[in-house]
């Protein structure tokens, strides 16, 4: 199980993702989230490609799966979470999917250590033939 | 309510509330911590097309054969591990006949708050599956001719780029780009991706492979649009696009465009 949560939930949304075209109600989602938490507009641009890129990866390569957007608060901080789970393939081996340009699709294979660079915290669960969950987390005025 | 009204609801036994469960008019049922059925309603059993005394002992699992049957995906599972109710679409299958359900999935705890197992409701959601489908279909079609290739001026097409790029609307604006550009035969083609949601890894190899195209096609291509927070995301998502031309603005890349091809815009005299 992924590191259990020390943050409490503030708010919540959940997009089921079945078709690509679901993706645009997840960056709208995500948008929306860290505009309520209080990331500038780059910020929030920057939060949307992120989950942008988790969901379209969900989608190409486990067909459907689901996204969760939080607003997250510890005693120190804001930030912005989401987390993604689908019961795909899995990622065969998630330390060389987090190297830059390797793709075992027909991609840039920038994605998973683009998102990476942009939140400050981003975990990967995949077991080779049952699924993978994602977390990544964005902090409010936290310099990564 | 009376006083002979309440001393019968704190009566209430375990007769009543099985009765209350199995016409309860939606399938309900628990699990222990084995994922062993240990109740399961009338419906339930209607469901599944068997005896209350086949199902319980099963596992959960072997009776339901549902997509997140045995994944990380279980909400039972999720549920009994975070002490939290999760609630998530699925679909089961039952002889074959494959029914799209949303369940709930909560912890099941006894008198002393020990977690015993799980238990479950869930509900059949084949009619709103089939109106998000419409739904889908019809936002395809706005997608679709959402991509208007606009001759802007002799030799200057403008592609205005809107919500979500995907492979197949990619497709779309490759073909009516080149299209155009036969049509026309345009020199600068303006591809506009100010309404672009998110310019991630995805869309950009799209956009770096359209630009190619157009310039097979003896053409120049100018993406506008680059706001701070594209340019930005495009540097931490590492992405190099080359020598494609890029503006800040539509009207700064058709100012670009008009150099290019010698063109002055002069005020009358």
């Amino acid at each position: 199980m992924m590191r259990l949560r020390q943050n409490e939930i503030v708010d919540e949304s959940r997009i089921e993702l079945v078709d690509i075209s679901d993706a645009g109600a997840a960056i709208g989602a995500a948008r929306h989230m860290a505009a309520a938490i209080g990331f500038e507009e780059t910020d929030q641009y920057l939060i949307a490609t992120a989950v942008s890129e988790l969901a379209t990866n969900m989608i190409k390569y486990a067909g459907r799966g689901e996204l969760t957007v939080r607003f997250i608060r510890n005693e120190e901080r804001d930030g912005f979470e989401v987390m993604a789970i689908d019961s795909g393939p899995g990622i065969k081996n998630v330390e060389k999917a987090m190297q830059e340009h390797f793709s075992t699709g027909d991609s840039l294979g920038l994605g998973l250590p683009g998102v990476k660079r942009i939140m400050d915290e981003l975990y990967i669960e995949s077991r080779s033939g049952s699924g993978t969950q994602c977390v990544a987390r964005k902090w409010r005025d936290c310099d990564a | 309510m009376t006083d002979k009204k309440k001393i019968s609801a704190q009566k209430m036994n375990v007769d009543l509330a099985t009765q209350v469960l199995n016409q309860l008019p939606t399938p309900v049922f628990a699990v222990n911590n084995d994922m062993e059925i240990i109740f399961m309603n009338k419906p339930g059993q209607d469901l599944l097309g068997m005896e209350l005394d086949d199902i319980l002992g099963s596992h959960c699992y072997t009776l339901m054969q549902s997509h997140h049957c045995e994944t990380p995906e279980c909400r039972m599972q999720l549920a009994r591990e975070t002490g939290k109710t999760c609630t998530a679409r699925n679909e089961i299958n039952i002889d074959g006949r494959l029914t799209p359900i949303e369940y709930t999935a909560a912890p099941l705890f006894d008198d002393n708050g020990e977690l015993i197992g799980g238990l479950e409701y869930a509900i059949d959601i084949t009619e709103r599956v089939r109106d998000e489908k419409r739904l889908r279909e019809q936002s395809r079609t706005i997608q679709e001719i959402s991509t208007p290739a606009i001759s802007l001026w002799d030799g200057i097409v403008v592609l205005p780029v809107l919500g979500v790029v995907d492979s197949l609307r990619a497709k779309q604006m490759m073909n009516t780009m080149l299209l155009k550009i036969k049509e026309t035969s345009a020199k600068t083609i303006i591809l506009d991706i100010q309404g672009v949601a998110a310019v991630d890894t995805a869309v950009a190899n799209h956009l770096i492979k359209i630009t190619k195209a157009t310039k097979l096609m003896g053409c120049r291509c100018i993406i506008s649009g680059m706001s701070p927070a594209v340019a930005e995301s495009l540097v931490h998502l590492g992405i190099d696009l080359g020598d494609v031309a890029t503006n800040s603005t539509l009207r700064d890349a058709l100012g670009d465009a008009f150099t290019l091809m010698s063109l002055e815009v002069k005020k009358t005299k």
